[in-house]
């Protein structure tokens, strides 16, 4: 606690001295990001406003600051100081400003403090502008000059030392599968049904978010129990199993490619055919969309989200599913980053389904659902915790209308903010993973 | 002395592509991605969803939340193209119908009523206000006092000299302000829809609703 405590005095003693190597380091990383289509975004906002009700930290706290043209003007402004020919010359008639000390800290309050990158407003923008993208540019620069908030960068960094975010050694993630494969035997009442960890030739390598080692063990099983019911040749990799990236957010390329390489490497050692992302929409995004782009690589194996398979499963006969089994109205929350930015949309849909007595959606939906406040890496950065959760109102009151019982969502970072929320607004619901609700259906 | 203004609007407006053209090689200065990422939609399909039923009220939550301004926009930046028109036809003498005038009399009326009126928004909303540099201002006035004079021409009023002068005025601030966003506009809608196209987000698979 102390040290988080420390590193947050550290950090605000660092943005406090800002000097102009740091001005130089992040405008130069600023300028490396930009391609042309960033160039030819930055040159088309005009200012019309549409997007501000778009966004759930605007529809939730009037503020200035909250507009995503705002927050996308903060990029344009840096740009323009820089690149155009006009505003270079009349700043204040174009709107142009330089990146100095009081730009950097708006910079960090607004682009870390009052963004999930969740894309709804890119969506939204007259132009089609993507905005979340810009922003996450700019925090990439802010990164390069160690400006991270703290809570986001030590996620980034407890991954980067010890391969996954949460810090969990081998020895425990080991542990924690032998107990968790012991607990599935007796539930199947198969003495081989395993989680097996390490078996080469494979088909699938399948991942975690390792929150669900340290908190949400069920998740681990409900997906051990559908590769059973399925007959799917699986493995863990005892060394590369975390899903999340937290470089997506932080926007530092490089972490990110060095977090989405090793999963890389775990399934060419395990020579496994199909990296196989658990439900994390970060994940998601991160693995399938932005690693290749990161590494400047084409992969030679598929990567699909756990829901593919599962429809899969559904749709080829090969588990069985009984929705008796889940008599309590379920409802669905979009995350973000597999959703509206990975296209992964329906396929939950068709599944839960299969799987539940009475599923009613949320309004709105797919696409054009509310993000829940707990993207963009918000969770890990505490200093802007009470924006967050009142940002996550509009959720609450989604979910609150559908009168559901419990809340499905594909994503562990979206369950910790509806968590969050369940408690704050008083819902009462119960939240639970799609594989969750899955496994609890399938007959053996 | 008339000849001459006619010069310079000519000329004003070879200088305002010219510059355009130099900014949009400025923009792709800059590297283009290239995407290692395999598609799992189609990156046409995406494009054509952008630039038809990507904008419309019933796909878009804010076009259909802010239905007068959206129809203000389609309004104004439709009988601006058409004021554009409309000069260069009298730039190259080229006579037009009482009809057709009396089209484009409707068309340049309801654009400068919406400019106008978009203007007030700008002024009058903190939070409009709020994202706007004084190049927004200056932007919509021009447009405006361009719209005002094509408006009295085509109503048989003696404005050349005004009209030719707001219309050189015009040209010359095309490149350098905002109004340049009608030049990229396309471009960011093909990169929208490219983006989602790719990703299998758009067009969508089966239908969604705001409520």
């Amino acid at each position: 606690m102390s040290s988080q405590k420390e590193k947050n005095e550290r950090y605000e003693q660092r943005v406090k001295n800002i000097g102009g190597p740091e001005h130089d380091k992040i405008l130069d990383e600023f300028k490396n990001s930009l391609h042309s289509e960033f160039a030819a975004y930055l040159n088309t906002c005009a200012h019309c406003g549409l997007c501000a009700d778009s966004c759930h930290y605007y529809l939730t706290s009037e503020e200035t600051e909250n507009i995503p043209a705002y927050k996308l003007s903060l990029v344009t402004k840096v740009f323009k100081h820089s690149y155009d020919p006009f505003a270079k010359k009349a700043p204040r008639l174009f709107g142009a400003r330089s990146l100095d000390k009081k730009m950097i800290n708006e910079w960090i309050d607004v682009l870390f403090g009052r963004c999930t990158l969740c894309g709804r407003c890119a969506i939204n923008c007259t132009m089609g502008i993507n905005i979340p993208y810009l922003i996450r540019a700019a925090r990439g620069a802010l990164a390069s000059a160690g400006l991270v908030p703290p809570g986001l960068q030590s996620t980034v960094d407890t991954a980067l030392d010890k391969g996954n975010n949460m810090g969990i050694s081998k020895e425990d993630w080991l542990e924690t599968i032998e107990w968790l494969e012991d607990e599935l035997k007796e539930e199947t009442g198969d003495k081989q049904a395993g989680l097996p960890i390490d078996r080469k030739g494979m088909r699938l390598l399948y991942t975690i978010n390792p929150r669900e080692a340290m908190f949400f063990p069920l998740s681990i099983s409900a997906v051990g129990k559908i590769f059973y019911a399925a007959g799917e040749k699986w493995t863990f990799s005892s060394e590369n199993f975390d899903v999340t990236n937290y470089g997506l957010y932080s926007g530092d390329d490089n972490a990110a490619g060095i977090m989405s390489g090793r999963l890389i490497k775990a399934l060419h050692e395990l020579r496994c055919s199909e990296l196989i992302l658990a439900e994390c929409g970060h994940g998601y995004n991160s693995n399938r969309w932005e690693a290749p782009e990161w590494l400047k690589v084409k992969y030679d194996f598929k990567v699909r989200s756990i829901l593919e398979v599962i429809y899969q499963y559904i749709k080829e006969g090969r588990i069985k599913l009984n929705p008796e089994l889940n008599k309590e109205r379920v409802t669905l929350h979009d995350p973000c980053n597999l959703v509206r930015l990975g296209g992964i949309i329906e396929y939950q849909r068709y599944i839960l389904k299969k799987s539940v007595q009475d599923f009613v959606e949320m309004f709105p939906n797919r696409d054009k659902n509310f993000c829940c406040g707990g993207g963009g890496g918000q969770l890990a950065m505490t200093r802007f915790a009470e924006r967050r959760i009142k940002a996550g109102k509009l959720k609450a009151e989604q979910i609150k209308k559908t009168g559901a019982k419990i809340v499905a969502t594909p994503c562990h970072n979206c369950i910790d903010q509806l968590m969050e929320l369940n408690k704050h607004y008083k819902l009462g619901v119960q939240i639970k993973t799609v594989s969750e609700i899955v496994a609890d259906a399938v007959v053996l | 002395m008339l000849v001459w203004f006619r010069y310079g609007v000519i000329l004003s407006a070879v200088l305002s592509v010219s510059l355009l053209i130099y900014l949009i090689f400025k923009t792709f200065s800059f590297s283009t991605p290239k995407l290692n990422a395999p598609p799992s939609g189609s990156k046409k399909k995406g494009i054509l969803f952008a630039l038809g039923r990507g904008m419309m009220p019933w796909e878009k939550e804010s076009a259909k939340k802010h239905l007068v301004t959206y129809g203000a926009g389609i309004f104004y930046h439709s009988g601006i193209f058409a004021a554009f028109f409309y000069l260069f036809l009298d730039l190259f003498f080229v006579k037009t119908s009482s009809y057709t005038d009396s089209i484009f009399i409707v068309l340049i009326a309801s654009a400068l009523v919406c400019g106008l009126g978009l203007l007030l928004k700008r002024s009058l909303l903190k939070y409009m206000r709020a994202i706007s540099s004084p190049d927004d201002f200056i932007s919509n006035t021009l447009v405006d006092l361009f719209l005002l004079f094509s408006l009295f021409h085509a109503f048989g009023f003696q404005v050349r000299i005004f009209w030719y002068t707001a219309a050189i005025l015009l040209f010359l601030y095309i490149p350098m302000g905002k109004i340049r966003h009608c030049f990229f506009f396309f471009y960011a809608r093909i990169l929208f829809g490219s983006f989602y196209g790719r990703r299998g987000v758009y067009p969508p698979r089966q239908p969604s609703s705001y409520e």
